[in-house]
Order: C-alpha cells, then sequence, then structure tokens
C-alpha cells in the first residue's frame, strides 16, 4: 500500500530540491533587501557626522563647495584658529570649565543616586510608597515649570554665574530617571549577599559600601556615562546661569562663536564642534555595552 | 532587620528628601504663585490674580501661535518617530549579522543629537548654500529655502528630532527580542501567517514599550529648547517658535517672571493632561506581563 | 485518514546530521511515543512533522499527502508545547478560539467548540483568566484544549509534562490518555505522536513506542514487546526500571553462558532462542525482575557478594558485586530469606526466559529467534 501511494506522485526527491531552492532564493531576497534598507538608512544618518568630520579639515571655501566628505586640500586650519576663538579665551579653557561641571555632577549623582536607590529597595520605612510615588511624578514632570523659581532661589543664594546650580541639584539625587534605573536594577539583586553581610555584623552602610556597590557596578556605570552624555550636551542650564565669557562651558562656547559675527568661519566653528562632540563619542564607543544594556533594562520594566 | 531603627531608610533617603522639598516641591508651588503676579526681579512680585492668564487667552498672538507650532511639532515628530523606530527594530529584529553595528550606527544620533555642536551643523546642512542644498542641486532638482521659509524651518527642526529615533529603536528592539519564540510556533501551527502574528502576537506583547516610549517621548517633545533656539531662534515668523522658547525669552530676556511662570503652567497642564489620557487609555490597551505591578 | 508515514526522514545542520533517514508508519488513531536519551533528535523528529523544522531529506505524509512543503498551519496537525506557549496577552477563551478566529468562523460556531472544549477538559471556569493567573497543570489543560478545538488529524506533543511536579504529572497522564479514548469512542481523528524522555510515561501511554538515540530508530514495538523482546542492548536498557543488568559473557557448550569466571546454566532448551551462526563474544542481560534467589552453592548459578539492600515494601532492592560489575536483584519481599546468605555471600539464579543475549559488538539481541 505505502509503495502505492508513494508511486503515485512524480519523482518526490525531485520536487523537494526544486522548492527548497526557491524557498532558499525567497530567503536570500528578504536578507538582502533588509541589508539594502538598514545601510541605506544607516549611511543616510551617519553622513551628516562624516561629513562634519571631514569639513572641519576642509578651507572655508570648500565647505560650500564641495558636499563630498573627503577634504581636497586637509587642513588644520579650522582646528588652530578655531581654539582661538574669538574671545580671549581658547576652546582649553572652555573644555576645563565643562569639566568643572561634569565632574562634580557625576560624582555627586553617582554617591546621591545610590544611596538612595538602596534606601528604596532595601528597606521599609513610614511614607515609602509616598515618596516612591513621588519618584515616579518627578520622573514625568516636566521641569519647564521648576526652571523660574529655581532660578530665583538660585540668585538668592548668590549662586549666579557660577557651576553649583547646575550640579548641586543632581547631588541630592535629582534625576529621578537615575534613581529608578538604580532601584530596578536592586530589585533584581537577590539579598542573600547582603543578609550574609548583616549576620556577619556589618552595619547597613558598610553593606552597601562593600557589598552592594560592587554589585551594582554595571548599572552605576551606566549610570555615569549617561550624565556624562547629558551634561556634556547640557545648554539651557549653563546658558541661564553662566554670564561670564570666561566661565563658559563648550555648549555656551559654541553657540557664542554662531553669535558674533555675521560672516564666522565655519570650518572654525565645525572644528570646535567636531571637538565638542568627542569626549561623548570616545566615551560611548568604549563603554557601548553598558549603554545599550543600561538602556534596555531601565525601559523595559515599565 | 531587627534591631534595626524604623527610620534607617529615610536616612539613606535623606539627600532626596532634601533636594525634592528644596528643588522641587518649593520651586513647584513657587512657579504657581509667581504665576498670578506680576514679578520683573527688580521689585517685590505683585499679585494680579488671573491677569497674566486672561492676556496668554486673550489678547497674546505670540502664545497663540507658539501654542500651535509646538502642538504641530509634537503631533508630528512622536507619532513619526515611534513608528519609524519601531518600523527599523523590526527590520533589525533578523538572523543578520552585523546586526550591533547598525544599532549603534542608529544610536549615535540620538546621544549627539541634544547638543549644540550638532544644532550648529543642523544650521550649515540646511543653509541656502549648505550641504542638503548642495546635494539637490547634484541629483537636479532646484535648491530650497529651508530657514526662511516657515514650514520649512520646522521641517528642519522636525526632521533633526527624528534623526534621533535610535533611542527608542534600541528599546523597542529589545523588546522584540525578548518575545518567547514558541509563542510565534504555536501561532504558526494555529495557521497565523507572517503579518497575522505581527499584529496578534507581536503588537500586543510589546504595548508596555510603546507606551514608555510614547510617555516618555512626548514629555521631552514638549520641552524642545536646544534645537529650535540655535538653528531658526524660533524663526522665520515665528514659525519654529515653541513654547519653551517663549518661556525662556519672557523669563530672561524680558525679566517678566510672572508672565513666564503662567505660560509655564499652561505648558505644565497640557503635559499633564496629556499623559493623563495616555495613561487612563493604556488600561485598554497595554499589557503587562510578568509581575502585576500597575 | 490520518496516517503518518515518515520515508527516509533527514535533517542535516550544516554538515552535521541530526536525523539519519528514518523510516516510520502511526496507523490512525494510533497513540505512537517517541522516546530516546537527549540528543536522540525526537524532538527534531517533531517539529519537522509539525513544520516548525525545514525538512533536508525524505518524505512526511499525513493522510497519505505529502505534506513538506506545507506551513505548519496547513498541515492538519496541532502541537502542545512543552512550556505551553499560551498567548500571554489574550484570556482562556481567546487563547482556545484563536485558530478558528483566524479562519474567520461563524461566532456560534467557535462558541460551541470552545463549550465542547472546555468542557472536555474541565477549563470552564478559567475561561475568562489570563494565563499568567493559571497554575501549571492548569495551563497545560488549556494547551491541550487549544490543540483539541483545532480538530487535527495529528496531535503532537512535546515533553508536556516536563514541567510539572510528579503528582501532577501521574494524573495528566492518565487524563490525556482517557481523552485519546475518548476522541476514538466518538469517532474522532486521534492519531498522537507524543515526544518524552521519560520512559515510565513511554511505557503507560504509548500504543507503541519508537526509541530513538543518535537520530536514528533503535526500536519500533508495543510496550509487552519492547520490555520483553528488547531488539538491542540500548533498547534493553532504556525501557524498565532499574535498568536491565549487563555482564560480558562467552558461549560455553550448548545452554551455558560464562560469566564473571562462573558458569551459569541456562538449560538446553535455551539454545533454541539462538539466531543462526556461531557466536563469540556476547552481553549477558538479565533484567533484575527475573532474578532470584538460589540456595548456596547451587552449580550453574552466579555467586556474588551482597553490598547493601533496600527494603521498598513488598519487594527487596539487592545490590549485589560480582567482581567489579554491580547487579541489582528484585525479589518478592516474602521470599527473601537471610538463610540463603553465608557471611554475604549470595547465589543468584536467573529465569531463562527473562535471560538475553546480545552480539558484544553490534548490542543485536540474538535470542530472539523464538
Amino acid at each position: 500500500m505505502a509503495e502505492h501511494v508513494l508511486s503515485q506522485s512524480p519523482s518526490p526527491a525531485q520536487d523537494i530540491d526544486v522548492v527548497r531552492a526557491r524557498e532558499m532564493r525567497r530567503h536570500r531576497i528578504n536578507v538582502a533587501l533588509r541589508y539594502v534598507l538598514l545601510a541605506g538608512v544607516g549611511l543616510l544618518m551617519l553622513y551628516p557626522l562624516i561629513w562634519l568630520i571631514g569639513a572641519s579639515f576642509k578651507t572655508n571655501s570648500e565647505i560650500f563647495s564641495n558636499p563630498g566628505f573627503w577634504p581636497e586640500n586637509p587642513t588644520l586650519d579650522g582646528y588652530i584658529k578655531g581654539w582661538q576663538t574669538s574671545t580671549p579665551y581658547s576652546f582649553g579653557t572652555f573644555f576645563l570649565n565643562t569639566l568643572w561641571i561634569v565632574i562634580p555632577k557625576v560624582i555627586g549623582t553617582a554617591i546621591s543616586c545610590t544611596a538612595v536607590a538602596y534606601g528604596f529597595a532595601r528597606f521599609d520605612f513610614p511614607f515609602k510608597k509616598l515618596l516612591f510615588a513621588s519618584l515616579i511624578a518627578t520622573l514625568l514632570l516636566p521641569n519647564v515649570v521648576t526652571r523660574i523659581p529655581q532660578y530665583l532661589l538660585f540668585r538668592d543664594l548668590g549662586w549666579l554665574d557660577s557651576y553649583l546650580p547646575l550640579w548641586v541639584p543632581s547631588a541630592f539625587a535629582g534625576d529621578a530617571f537615575f534613581v529608578f534605573m538604580l532601584v530596578q536594577f536592586l530589585r533584581a539583586i537577590p539579598r542573600d549577599m547582603e543578609e550574609a553581610a548583616r549576620v556577619d555584623g556589618a552595619t547597613t552602610w558598610q553593606t552597601l559600601i562593600f557589598i552592594v556597590v560592587p554589585l551594582l557596578m554595571p548599572a552605576l556605570i551606566s549610570v555615569c556615562l549617561f550624565q556624562f552624555m547629558w551634561t556634556m550636551n547640557d545648554f539651557l542650564g549653563p546658558l541661564i546661569y553662566i554670564s561670564s565669557v570666561d566661565k563658559y562651558p563648550v555648549s555656551l562656547a559654541l553657540k557664542l562663536s554662531i553669535d558674533t559675527t555675521e560672516a564666522f568661519e565655519w570650518n572654525r566653528v565645525l572644528a570646535m564642534s567636531v571637538l565638542a562632540l568627542t569626549p561623548a563619542l570616545a566615551v560611548f564607543f568604549l563603554a557601548q555595552k553598558y549603554f545599550i544594556d543600561g538602556i534596555s533594562s531601565g525601559g523595559i520594566k515599565g | 532587620m531587627s534591631g534595626d531603627n524604623r527610620f534607617l531608610g529615610l536616612f539613606y533617603l535623606s539627600p532626596y528628601i532634601i533636594g525634592l522639598l528644596v528643588f522641587t516641591t518649593l520651586p513647584f508651588v513657587a512657579s504657581l504663585y509667581l504665576s498670578f503676579t506680576n514679578y520683573n526681579l527688580m521689585n517685590e512680585p505683585i499679585f494680579t490674580g488671573l491677569a497674566n492668564y486672561i492676556k496668554l487667552f486673550t489678547s497674546d498672538r505670540t502664545f497663540r501661535k507658539s501654542l500651535w507650532v509646538t502642538l504641530v511639532y509634537v503631533f508630528t515628530t512622536v507619532p513619526l518617530k515611534l513608528a519609524f523606530a519601531l518600523f527599523m527594530a523590526v527590520i533589525l529584529n533578523y538572523k543578520l549579522k552585523f546586526i550591533n553595528v547598525f544599532r549603534t550606527a542608529y544610536y549615535v544620533p540620538s546621544i549627539l543629537g541634544g547638543s549644540i555642536a550638532i544644532a550648529v551643523l543642523w544650521r550649515y546642512i540646511f543653509a541656502d548654500v549648505g550641504l542638503v542644498n548642495m546635494g539637490l542641486q547634484l541629483v537636479g532638482l532646484e535648491p530650497v529655502n529651508w530657514f526662511g521659509d516657515p514650514t520649512n524651518a520646522l521641517f528642519t527642526i522636525t526632521l533633526l528630532r527624528l534623526w534621533q529615533f535610535g533611542s527608542a529603536m534600541v528599546i523597542f528592539l529589545a523588546a522584540l527580542q525578548s518575545i518567547d519564540r514558541t509563542l510565534y510556533e504555536a501561532a504558526a501551527i494555529d495557521g497565523a501567517g507572517k503579518w497575522t502574528s505581527f499584529v496578534h502576537i507581536t503588537l500586543p506583547l510589546i504595548t508596555p514599550v510603546i507606551f514608555f516610549n510614547l510617555i516618555m517621548q512626548m514629555v521631552q517633545a514638549f520641552q524642545e529648547f536646544n534645537g529650535p533656539y540655535i538653528i531658526t531662534q524660533g524663526g522665520p515668523l515665528k514659525s519654529t517658535y515653541l513654547l519653551p522658547i517663549y518661556i525662556y525669552d519672557e523669563a530672561f530676556k524680558r525679566f517678566d517672571m510672572g508672565y513666564a511662570s503662567a505660560i509655564a503652567w499652561v505648558l505644565f497642564v497640557i503635559i499633564m493632561a496629556l499623559t493623563l489620557i495616555a495613561f487612563w487609555s493604556s488600561r485598554h490597551w497595554v499589557y503587562y506581563a510578568g509581575d502585576k505591578r500597575s | 485518514m490520518a496516517r503518518l508515514q515518515l520515508r527516509n526522514l533527514e535533517k542535516d545542520y550544516g554538515s552535521f546530521r541530526a536525523v539519519h533517514g528514518i523510516n516510520l508508519d502511526v496507523e490512525d488513531g494510533e497513540f505512537m511515543v517517541l522516546v530516546g536519551p537527549s540528543g536522540c533528535a525526537k524532538s527534531t523528529t517533531l517539529r519537522m512533522i509539525a513544520g516548525l523544522e525545514r525538512v533536508t531529506g525524505g518524505e512526511i505524509r499525513i493522510g497519505g499527502e505529502l505534506v513538506n512543503d506545507k506551513t505548519p498551519g496547513d498541515r492538519g496537525i496541532s502541537m502542545v508545547f512543552q512550556n505551553y506557549a499560551l498567548y500571554p496577552h489574550m484570556k482562556v477563551r481567546k487563547n482556545l478560539s484563536f485558530s478558528m478566529r483566524l479562519k474567520r468562523r461563524p461566532g456560534a460556531e467557535i462558541e460551541k467548540a470552545t463549550e465542547h472544549v472546555s468542557g472536555m477538559l474541565e477549563i470552564e471556569p478559567l475561561l475568562d483568566r489570563l494565563p499568567k493567573q493559571l497554575s501549571g497543570g492548569q495551563a497545560q489543560r488549556v494547551a491541550v484544549g487549544r490543540a483539541l478545538i483545532k480538530k487535527p488529524q495529528v496531535f503532537l506533543f512535546d515533553e508536556p509534562l516536563s514541567n510539572l511536579d510528579a503528582k501532577l504529572r501521574a494524573s495528566m497522564r492518565v487524563r490525556i490518555t482517557d481523552l485519546h479514548k475518548r476522541l476514538k469512542a466518538e469517532g474522532q481523528q486521534a492519531t498522537v505522536i507524543y515526544v518524552t524522555h521519560d520512559q515510565t510515561e513511554a511505557m503507560t501511554m504509548g500504543d507503541r513506542i519508537c526509541v530513538m538515540k543518535d537520530g536514528r530508530i533503535m526500536q519500533v514495538a508495543d510496550p509487552v514487546t519492547l520490555y520483553n523482546r528488547p531488539a538491542n542492548t540500548f533498547v534493553a536498557g532504556f525501557i524498565g526500571s532499574p535498568e536491565m543488568n549487563f555482564l560480558d559473557a562467552e558461549m560455553e557448550g550448548a545452554g551455558n553462558v560464562r560469566a564473571a569466571g562462573q558458569t551459569i546454566a541456562l538449560g538446553e532448551d535455551f539454545a533454541h532462542r539462538l539466531s543462526a551462526g556461531s557466536h563469540g563474544e556476547i552481553t549477558l542481560g538479565i533484567r533484575p525482575q527475573h532474578l532470584r534467589i538460589a540456595l548456596p552453592e547451587t552449580p550453574g548459578t552466579l555467586k556474588g557478594k551482597l553490598n547493601h539492600i533496600e527494603f521498598m515494601g513488598h519487594e527487596v532492592y539487592l545490590y549485589v558485586d560480582i567482581g567489579p560489575k554491580r547487579l541489582i536483584a528484585v525479589v518478592p519481599s516474602a521470599s527473601y530469606d537471610r538463610g540463603a546468605l553465608r557471611d554475604d555471600w549470595v547465589w543468584l539464579t536467573a529465569d531463562p526466559k527473562g535471560v538475553h543475549l546480545f552480539d558484544r559488538q553490534t548490542g543485536e539481541n540474538i535470542s530472539l529467534a523464538a
């Protein structure tokens, strides 16, 4: 009976090969189309950046005549002249100023957010629900509403034209996003090791420093990286609070360079733009893993 | 744990509590108060009741224009950016080589995009003799007046935001990759084709992420400042004069703190209202896996 | 008719051949179990039948039709997954009716089918729950319901009970076999292919069992035959618990076998069971249940040192060392007599009916001729 059934269909082995080949081809076309789309979009996305880097090595006139990104006569003119800026200060000063903001902010964030996240994730205390709700509320709060009174507060404190307003709030766990991220991360870690430490006689503080922080490291690094990137890009904060040019961070200095004269030297501006972007880019590429893991884990839970 | 002070947790929360009171709650309440006053930093604030709000809604044409522009900006960029991010995430969610390269390539613009450097670059790219026009001429098209034309100017700002779709895409991709493969097998056996599986399995299971991205993107879009400020200075003819810029100008150029606070509160109420609507509607279309946290 | 036929079925992953040209016929309404250790490719075979893995060689026919190129939805099969694979965002009711809704069946028909199936599986009270609100057993019943409602020609089960605890597994086993009988009684098509690594499940549920190893079929037979007439050492050792005892041995004259330096008498009749040809090195196989304690010093028996015993209630497990080899003997408690031991030495005899001889090289059973 089986033979009878088999002999009815013509050369089953041949059919299989033909169909299998068709399947393979369809699959290959699918993959090829994806690659084309992905590469096309990728190129379109990155071309402005590629062009930016190339343009920083061009002369001013070439920028406006050549849409290709490779400079015909590469020159460091943009960098050299741009570094000197049209102010009494070099871009070096501005970069240093940025560091004066970024470093205290990152450190302050790391310390305060860790402590606060530890509190939320490991302790029960009165008003816990209320405080956690306030954290979520702050996360969603558009801070446009608090900006003006904050300015008035800092004015009354005499902190205008200084870097304090830019990093002190972060030192008080003001960035709810990072607290939230660390709390989520901590919640996923079992308490066993901390409990063992307590049994061994450690205080909560010692447990925090010696047990929790090392466990928290990957998320902490993500937090520091994100804060670093966001602070490097911060513009509105410095715009409101910093008035002396000698205190300008890079973001304000760049704005200054396109404000001053009408016919400014684009290659200089672009060169300085490249320099302004480099720290953020470098940090990103060196620590890529932490970025993408951080954003995925912080984002999915919720 | 036994023996611990009941308030130990509060000790660790103390920086947050202080910060919350001093840097958030106090300013929040103060700004509401300020919105009912006339305050120009010289003298004490003068209580004027609803005067600011009345002026805003009846005689302030700049406000109306600014509000309109902001709403257009938000309601075009947010859906477009999310749709595009989801689309690219779906394309990437396949057994391809170099996925990480592509993912990084799309993500880089979103980490740089908010910076002044990029805004400066954008200003060049869309200049009359800038890169985009050069490119258009190369393929035989007419150069476009980007910054002189109100619609085009808004388009350049929109494009800047869309360019940064990478961060949303990465979150979508992670969500797509976390869906249990056997669900698709079960669906195939139940007779579902590729598209049906996407609509009935994939989409419902990523609704929490869609929701999260929607809220985040919307709140960010409403507060966009750097781009329009640097690239178009809010013009031409206030066609890119987003509300945050208006608030900034009123507060820090004209020092009319009371009025600026009123505008800020209107913006805040709009954002909150939309957020609440989104939350309320989420009960009907967002499905949460795993734990029953609301 | 819902017959399943596999002809020279092959699966290659690159240069690795996972399934080596297997042939299997499953009759209409038969409950066929695929069993074997992990890595034997039973799940791969099942997935090829389902259409979830592409076939790289050979044919699969369901109801006489070649289905190699059909999508999983078009083959007339349904599948119960190990992790249930219920759609987490749909209530149980929607999970069950998904396949029918895709085919745009009328609402009344869907209603009726849902009711009928949930009645059969006693999941009516769960219809409005989400999968995350179900226990493991309930989720598995819903998964079975989803498979039933499709009225397929062939049901596929991929280790469905592995995620359940022992007690639940036992009750689900009964439920599944009862369901199968009921479907057949109602005249519905109920051919089942059931994959498991648990030989108890296989032996208690299957009409026939297909024992697999490394992508090849070792033997296909009903449970009794598999137990009493294993075709090779692998099947003999895989089926039955505790495992069959194996000893290296040689033939010694007619009806005698020499193992572990001792001669064991099997009786002249035993020679009738041997297949033709001369046999050099052989393996002696005997199930623990077929070993008996003999009187001390009885000739033709196996002498060994009793290592320890386990009292199992109405049976006693004896762990006996014969040279370097450890044998297990399972004897009824009533027959266990300490008097039969001499300083921990015990003499074991075997019921010749339970003795098997295997070719040591090929593992093939050479004592099945009668």
